[in-house]
C-alpha cells in the first residue's frame, strides 16, 4: 500500500470508528465521549499533530540555534523598570484607553491602587506575566517552548512546528494569547495574537490590553547562555497608535525549581493589601 | 495600642531595595511610615504567593487587642534569609516592623521581625538569577 492510501485507510478507519462509537453510544442512552478514543487511533491525515506527538518531535528539521531550557528571571537591577510590562514610553492612547491610564495616575496621586486585577487573582496574561518578580520555566522541544510561570503556574506555548495561528472562527481567545514561532539566523521570531477581550486584561499600568493586541517579539540568548534578551514590539489599534516598543532580559536561575503557586480567596482575605479601602474596582 | 509611628524617612524609601510585591500592586502600603507592633502572634501561614501574619496587639488604653495582618514574600525569598516554617507559632511574643496601608487598616508590608529571644528576621530581595541573589 502507498503512504497517501495508508494515510486515507487510517483516515476513514478514524472517521468510521468514530461513527460507530458515536452510534452504539447514543443508542445506549449516554453522552458520546470523544476522548474516550481506541488506545490505538491514528489522527487524520489533514490533522495538526501535537507539539508532543512523537512523529512531530522526530520530524526532520534544521537544529536550533539555541536551546533556553532552563529557569529564568526578570532582570530587574539596577532597580525596578516598571512593575508590569516596562518600557517607559507609553505611546499615544487612545481616548477609551486614555481614560484609564488618567484614573490610574490620579488614584496614585491619592495613594490609591487602580484596577489590580491580578491581585484580585484575574490571570495576569502576557506580556505582564513574563515580566512579574517570579521565575519562568521554559522547556524546549524541536516543536514548540513551554513556558510555565511559577506566579499563578500560568502556561504559555509557543509552537516552532510550522503552524500557523488558528482560525480566528475557531480560536479560544486568552491571557496569554497563541505564540507562533520561527527562527531567523540566530533569533527566535514569535508573533503572539489571539488575546481575549476581557477587561481584566493589562498590558502596563493603567493600559488596557484588547483581542488586537499583537506582540512581536525577538529573542536572543546572549552573555554565554546565561541571559535572554527578548526585544518586544506591542500594536493594539484599539488603544494605542502606532508601536509600543521596549526590550527586557532574564537571568538563568539554576537554584531554583518552580512550584505551586495559586491565588487563593482565603489568602486575599488575609492580604489586607488586596481587600483594602485604597482599591479602586 | 502599643505600636511606634516611627515617621517618614527618605533614607528608608531608598533602601527599601526588596520587590516583594509578586502578587499585587505595592501601592496600597505608605513606605515613608514604620508602625512597631508588640504583641503576639494568632496564626503564621507559611505559604505562596505570600506569607502572612496575623498579631494580636494590646490597646495600651485597655481596649479590645488589634488584630494586625502582615504580609509578607514567599517562603523562596524567607528561606534564603534563613527563615523556616516554625521560625514562629501562634503563642510567639514578637515585635513586628511593617509599613501600613495608607487606609489606616490595621495591616501592613513586613520590615522586620524580633523573636522572643531577640534573634531578628528579615526578608531578602525578591531576586534570583544574579549575584546578589545567592
Amino acid at each position: 500500500m502507498s503512504r497517501p492510501e495508508e494515510l486515507m485507510m487510517r483516515s476513514t478507519s478514524y472517521r468510521v470508528t468514530s461513527a460507530l462509537l458515536i452510534a452504539v453510544s447514543l443508542g445506549a442512552g449516554i453522552a458520546p465521549v470523544s476522548a474516550q478514543a481506541p488506545a490505538q487511533q491514528t489522527p487524520p491525515a489533514d490533522a495538526q499533530l501535537s507539539a508532543l506527538a512523537p512523529a512531530n518531535l522526530t520530524k526532520t528539521r534544521p537544529a536550533a540555534p539555541f536551546n533556553l531550557t532552563g529557569n529564568w528571571f526578570i532582570d530587574n537591577s539596577p532597580g525596578i523598570q516598571g512593575w508590569l510590562f516596562g518600557p517607559a514610553t507609553i505611546p499615544k492612547l487612545k481616548p477609551e484607553a486614555q481614560k484609564h491610564r488618567d484614573a490610574y495616575l490620579q488614584a496614585g496621586k491619592e495613594g490609591k491602587v487602580y484596577r489590580d486585577d491580578i491581585g484580585q487573582c484575574w490571570p495576569a496574561g502576557v506580556p505582564i506575566i513574563m515580566t512579574r518578580v517570579w521565575p519562568i520555566a521554559m522547556i524546549q522541544v524541536p516543536t514548540a517552548i513551554y513556558m510555565v510561570s511559577e506566579f499563578m503556574n500560568s502556561l504559555r506555548v509557543v509552537y516552532l512546528d510550522g503552524r500557523t495561528h488558528t482560525d480566528p472562527d475557531l480560536v479560544v481567545r486568552t491571557f496569554n494569547g497563541e505564540s507562533v514561532g520561527r527562527w531567523e539566523g540566530d533569533t527566535l521570531v514569535v508573533e503572539t495574537k489571539n488575546f481575549t477581550n476581557d477587561p481584566h486584561h493589562w498590558v502596563d499600568q493603567g493600559v488596557p490590553a484588547s483581542d488586537e493586541l499583537r506582540i512581536i517579539e525577538r529573542i536572543r540568548m546572549i552573555n554565554n547562555g546565561r541571559t535572554l534578551e527578548i526585544a518586544m514590539t506591542l500594536t493594539d489599534p484599539k488603544n494605542w497608535e502606532g508601536e509600543w516598543n521596549g526590550v527586557r532580559r532574564w537571568n538563568r536561575v539554576d537554584d531554583h525549581d518552580i512550584g505551586e503557586v495559586v491565588c487563593l480567596p482565603d489568602l486575599n482575605e488575609h492580604l489586607q493589601s488586596t481587600s483594602s479601602k485604597v482599591h479602586i474596582r | 495600642m502599643k505600636k511606634l509611628l516611627l515617621g517618614c524617612s527618605a533614607a528608608l524609601v531608598l533602601a527599601w531595595v526588596a520587590p516583594a510585591f509578586a502578587h499585587h500592586s505595592p501601592a496600597a502600603f505608605d513606605r515613608t511610615k514604620e508602625v512597631k507592633l508588640v504583641g503576639t502572634v494568632k496564626e503564621f501561614r507559611w505559604q505562596n504567593p505570600h506569607t502572612w501574619i496575623e498579631v494580636l496587639v494590646p490597646d495600651e488604653k485597655g481596649g479590645k487587642d488589634v488584630l494586625w495582618g502582615v504580609e509578607l514574600t514567599s517562603p523562596t525569598y524567607l528561606i534564603r534569609a534563613g527563615w523556616k516554617s516554625n521560625t514562629i507559632k501562634p503563642g510567639d511574643k514578637v515585635t513586628v516592623v511593617v509599613n501600613p496601608v495608607r487606609s489606616g487598616e490595621p495591616a501592613g508590608i513586613f520590615r522586620s521581625l524580633t523573636l522572643a529571644d531577640g534573634r531578628v528576621m528579615t526578608e531578602r530581595a525578591a531576586r534570583l538569577g544574579t549575584p546578589d541573589s545567592k
